[in-house]
């Protein structure tokens, strides 16, 4: 069926007014931007870790290098993790202990504002105490709140006191049989 | 031709120490020089800071903010840096020649442009025509400009020019009709006198026909000018900006301005035409008047044109900056298929309603 002269008008102004409505819509959606108004001024508080997206610990590759740990127990105290960091984030301060053939770590600070996670660290860690974890959520408030404390604290001449019996009594045990 | 009422240049110049009966071109060129100086160039720098800042607030940016409070010394800076650009070795007279032609003739409207009723220097039945034909020779001086330049992106972005301004030119032409069939005469006074100050008494509320032929008018002088959103016979993404690919530092300053220029007398024209042009309040130009305040008048009727300028550039370049760009042919399709239509009808409707009034 042929068009009519009136339905082809009816349509082409039909055209026109949708382009100027399209406009229009545009501008009105960009309109609350010029202003700040409504949703755009409401803070917005997304869920975290997000549901669908986020990874989380479990989902790290297997050799992930997230926060490091030291576990002081094992650490000697020897000092190589701090020579080989190429940023020089990590602080080691020694001090003979009770055992003299071991050393007392009394300072092992990490401070995570510098550590790039290269890792060189883990590796030359001979007794294998210090080792990446598998977190990764570091950010904190204050930057000094990035320094991870490990160190088992200064010697006191109260644990020097306390160190002095005990070896007199291991001494003694081993001169009386 | 001068306008006869040029007592505030006079007042103005008196000032400077001009010796007593001084030939009026020299006032003309005076007060084209101090037209461009102060009011086309400061608009320039203010209308680009502002787009610049509505654009980020539109893409939820920040905006130029380092140059002096919020980036308001923006331009001025910008400016500096093209400045100092190194020009090209390599001599392209063609370019250079089309460059001037293109600059030239854009400022000849200046001697056209309306900004007040004591600030009109030609003011004739045909006044109105003047910087519409500039646009037109203009159009003429960016094509050749783009033809000289020995590029594809030269010779592509002159032919859609004219392309665009042969389009653009017919309803704008048209639509300008519209308006003096409504006042009964091309001349700038007499545009002013049928308007007033309140909105109702604009021509673009005038009846309906009229408010067709004010966004035919303004749609269509984007087309003639090249001026965004429909902006495709310079468009960046195909061939890299057209007449201006070739164009840097200084001359792409130029250019630019040129561009900005030609918004801007655009919606002045529009303005005057449509939007109740510099008119104030009837009791305060009395009493400005009687007063004997004519520098103070001019200075505030100036300023309310300005205001409505700059509002009616601010409201296309918001209309530009959150719709997309379009094709170079999409745009001469738009303005022959359905610009050229509604202005005849704008013209038809606002004929009849006029000689209905008449009766």
């Amino acid at each position: 069926m042929k068009k009519s002269i009136f339905s082809a008008v009816g349509l082409y102004v039909r055209d026109v007014l949708l382009g100027a409505w399209s406009i229009t819509g545009s501008c009105m959606t960009a309109f609350p931007y010029l202003l700040r108004w409504g949703d755009l001024r409401k803070e917005v508080t997304e869920g975290y870790p997000d549901p669908i997206s986020s990874k989380t610990a479990d989902d790290l590759p297997t050799r992930s290098r997230g926060l490091l740990f030291n576990d002081i127990d094992r650490c000697t105290g020897c000092g190589e993790c701090e020579k080989v960091c190429p940023s020089r984030c990590i602080k080691i301060k020694d001090e003979p202990g009770a055992d003299p053939s071991k050393l007392w770590v009394s300072v092992f600070d990490i401070d995570f504002s510098r550590c790039i996670f290269c890792g060189l660290c883990v590796e030359v860690c001979q007794p294998g105490s210090l080792a990446h974890t598998r977190q990764y959520e570091g950010a904190a408030y204050q930057v000094s709140d990035l320094v991870a404390s490990f160190g088992r604290g200064t010697v006191t001449d109260e644990h020097r006191s306390k160190w002095a019996i005990l070896r007199k009594m291991s001494e003694s045990d081993e001169a009386s049989p | 031709m001068m306008n006869s009422d040029n007592s505030w240049i006079v007042a103005w110049s008196d000032s400077l120490g001009f010796p007593e009966a001084m030939p009026q071109w020299i006032y003309a060129a005076a007060a084209l020089i101090c037209t461009f100086c102060f009011v086309i160039v400061p608009c320039g720098a203010l209308m680009s800071y502002f787009e610049r800042k509505l654009a980020a607030d539109l893409q939820a940016r920040v905006g130029p903010n380092r140059a002096g409070p919020a980036g308001i010394l923006q331009p001025i800076a910008d400016l500096l840096k093209l400045l100092q650009k190194e020009s090209r070795t390599e001599w392209n007279w063609k370019e250079n020649i089309w460059l001037s032609v293109h600059t030239m003739a854009l400022y000849s409207t200046l001697a056209v442009l309306p900004l007040g009723s004591m600030a009109v220097l030609v003011n004739t039945e045909m006044s109105v025509f003047l910087p519409f034909w500039a646009a037109l020779v203009l159009a003429l001086g960016t094509m050749l400009l783009g033809l000289g330049q020995n590029s594809v992106p030269g010779w592509f972005g002159g032919i859609r020019v004219a392309a665009q301004t042969l389009a653009g030119s017919f309803p704008a032409l048209i639509s300008l009709l519209c308006t003096g069939v409504r006042s009964g005469s091309f001349r700038w006074s007499s545009l002013a006198e049928s308007q007033g100050f309140s909105p109702w008494d604009w021509t673009l509320l005038a009846n309906p026909f009229q408010m067709i032929a004010f966004s035919v008018f303004v749609m269509s002088g984007l087309v003639l000018l090249a001026i965004p959103p429909l902006d495709g016979g310079l468009s960046m993404s195909d061939i890299h900006g057209g007449v201006a690919s070739h164009l840097y530092g200084r001359r792409l300053s130029l250019f630019q301005f040129g561009r900005f220029y030609g918004f801007f007398f655009w919606s002045v024209i529009t303005v005057v035409l449509f939007l109740g042009a510099w008119d104030l309040p009837v009791s305060l130009v009395n009493s400005l008047k009687s007063m004997g305040a004519h520098q103070l008048l001019a200075l505030s009727e100036l300023l309310w044109l300005l205001v409505k300028t700059f509002a009616l550039m601010l409201l296309i370049i918001w209309i530009a900056k959150v719709n997309s760009r379009s094709r170079v042919d999409q745009i001469t399709d738009f303005v022959w298929r359905v610009l050229s239509p509604f202005s005849l009808a704008a013209l038809v409707g606002s004929s009849l309603w006029a000689g209905w009034r008449a009766f």
